[in-house]
């Protein structure tokens, strides 16, 4: 399965305490790598992960305030992705055409979602709070066969990859599977904000047996 | 890929003497082809097409896929009284060959990679500096380099501007010569002999010259560690991991004087393996 993020709408790739505010992480979203990154204002970026300068990882950067600053030459970026100054050049205005490629990010439902088109941004009712995010080895993630190992009493879709679901032991829940090309997937899970400590660990127990399941089914 | 034949036109460093001792045998690679060498007596490498070059030079031992090589640039510091030289071994690097060596000619990184050591983020600005190309020669000099270091060399007290001259003589090998802190009139001499395994993975011989009485070997080795390990940790994060030599790719400033000239180079002579070509972007 080819998941070229531009291909797909909207992706989630993490959940939204993944990257805190003045840091910046690094994911893999279908084929594309990415620095995910979320500036002092509490504002989260997802940027292609290539500084345009030398192509280095721009996930090593630093966070100054709510610019990236890049850890080859420090050439700082700001929240647009345009470089704003050149620290071998201190007195040169940058040109403006030296830019990051950036897509779109949003925040909804715990996740973190990032798009490079221009279908509108996902909505989900409700206050959530992030879970557990897992590794699974699955070659061809997908949420409707990954939820046929699990008993649900309700799925309703929220996006090709995620949906918010009903299970007979855990309650709500929304369930999100981030495919990661040849490398897997990612299994992101958040409850109702409203969740309690011991939710939360019986979820996340939940979701580790679920994962179980699966690669133990493919190994076979 | 095949390699590109000024690729293969020259001499590669695949380890130092002492790394072959009498009696050696021992598999290793050069340029995506599996190599032998032994030492019974005197060395042998053999290819694939049986017997292949083989001197020892510089510290290391050196061969070529090449029937017809070029000869192995000069180096006559190599000869003169008082020089120290010291071998940092062999680091394996997953990048191209070619990555390292342009990092290597980079002074803009030093404020922000090796912090407090080779530079300091308050004196980040790069001068302009001299490149040229000698025709005769087939070589690169980046001359006038001048830097703000706080610790520019295992002999050196307190923070100093350093003069550096850089030559690329080989695409695989380049040479720092560096105000020597505690001889005047002298330079002293940093280089890496790489050794391209795979297009986007190497070895990294490196070395350094010097006159230096106050420190030992391993006082000399680890400050030359401690700034490879730096680097690498760079180097195995640029993307794409294979140099990309089209002016379209990353986008240079005046500091870059060096690397533009040597990916113009590379170009000249026909150079494409470990590098990217521009139709791979999306």
């Amino acid at each position: 399965m080819d998941t070229d993020v531009s291909q797909v709408g909207w992706m989630p790739v993490a959940l939204n305490n993944a990257v805190q505010a003045g840091s910046a992480i690094r994911v893999i979203a279908g084929t594309d790598d990415i620095a995910l990154w979320r500036g002092k204002d509490g504002v989260a970026h997802a940027w292609e992960n290539r500084c345009p300068h030398r192509g280095m990882r721009l996930s090593y950067g630093t966070v100054c305030g709510n610019r990236l600053r890049c850890l080859y030459h420090g050439w700082i970026y700001d929240g647009s992705g345009t470089c704003v100054a050149i620290p071998a050049h201190p007195d040169l205005t940058p040109p403006q055409t030296i830019k990051v490629r950036t897509y779109r990010c949003v925040e909804a439902g715990a996740l973190i979602w990032i798009s490079d088109g221009d279908i509108s941004a996902p909505v989900i009712d409700g206050h959530w709070t992030p879970c557990r995010s897992l590794h699974i080895a699955v070659a061809m993630p997908d949420l409707p066969e990954i939820l046929k190992w699990t008993k649900v009493n309700s799925v309703r879709p929220l996006s090709t990859y995620a949906a918010d679901v009903a299970l007979p032991d855990q309650g709500r829940l929304i369930l999100a599977v981030h495919p990661m090309g040849s490398k897997g997937a990612m299994l992101h899970c958040a409850l109702p904000a409203s969740a309690r400590r011991d939710s939360l660990l019986s979820a996340s127990h939940w979701l580790g047996e679920l994962r179980s399941r699966i690669e133990q089914a493919a190994v076979v | 890929m095949t390699p590109d034949p000024f690729t293969l036109s020259h001499w590669y460093a695949i380890g130092r003497i002492e790394d072959f001792p009498n009696g050696y045998k021992g598999e290793h690679r050069i340029l995506s082809t599996d190599i032998a060498v032994s030492h019974h007596g005197e060395l042998n490498v053999t290819g694939p097409e049986g017997s292949m070059g083989v001197q020892t030079r510089y510290g290391h031992v050196w061969t070529t896929l090449s029937r017809d090589p070029r000869p192995l640039y000069n180096m006559p510091e190599f000869e003169e009284e008082g020089r120290r030289l010291v071998t940092a071994g062999a680091i394996a690097v997953r990048c191209s060959g070619l990555r390292a060596v342009e990092n290597f000619l980079d002074m803009a990184h030093f404020p922000f990679v090796h912090t407090g050591i080779l530079g300091v983020e308050e004196h980040a600005e790069v001068e302009k500096y001299d490149v040229s190309m000698e025709a005769a020669g087939d070589e690169i000099w980046a001359t006038k380099c001048r830097f703000f270091q706080p610790m520019a060399a295992a002999a050196a007290e307190g923070g100093q501007v350093i003069e550096y001259r850089y030559r690329v003589a080989h695409p695989y090998s380049t040479i720092l010569y560096k105000t020597c802190p505690i001889r005047d009139g002298h330079w002293d001499l940093i280089g890496l002999f790489i050794q391209p395994t795979e297009e986007d993975e190497c070895i990294v011989h490196s070395f350094v010259l010097v006159f230096d009485e106050h420190n030992t070997d391993t006082d000399l080795l680890h400050f030359q560690q401690n700034i490879f390990l730096q680097d690498r940790m760079v180097l195995e994060n640029q993307v794409p991991n294979k140099l990309p030599i089209d002016p379209r790719w990353e986008m240079p400033t005046r500091a870059d004087a060096s690397s533009i000239a040597y990916r113009r180079w590379l170009k000249s002579h026909g150079v494409t393996w470990s590098t990217t070509r521009f139709e791979k972007v999306a």
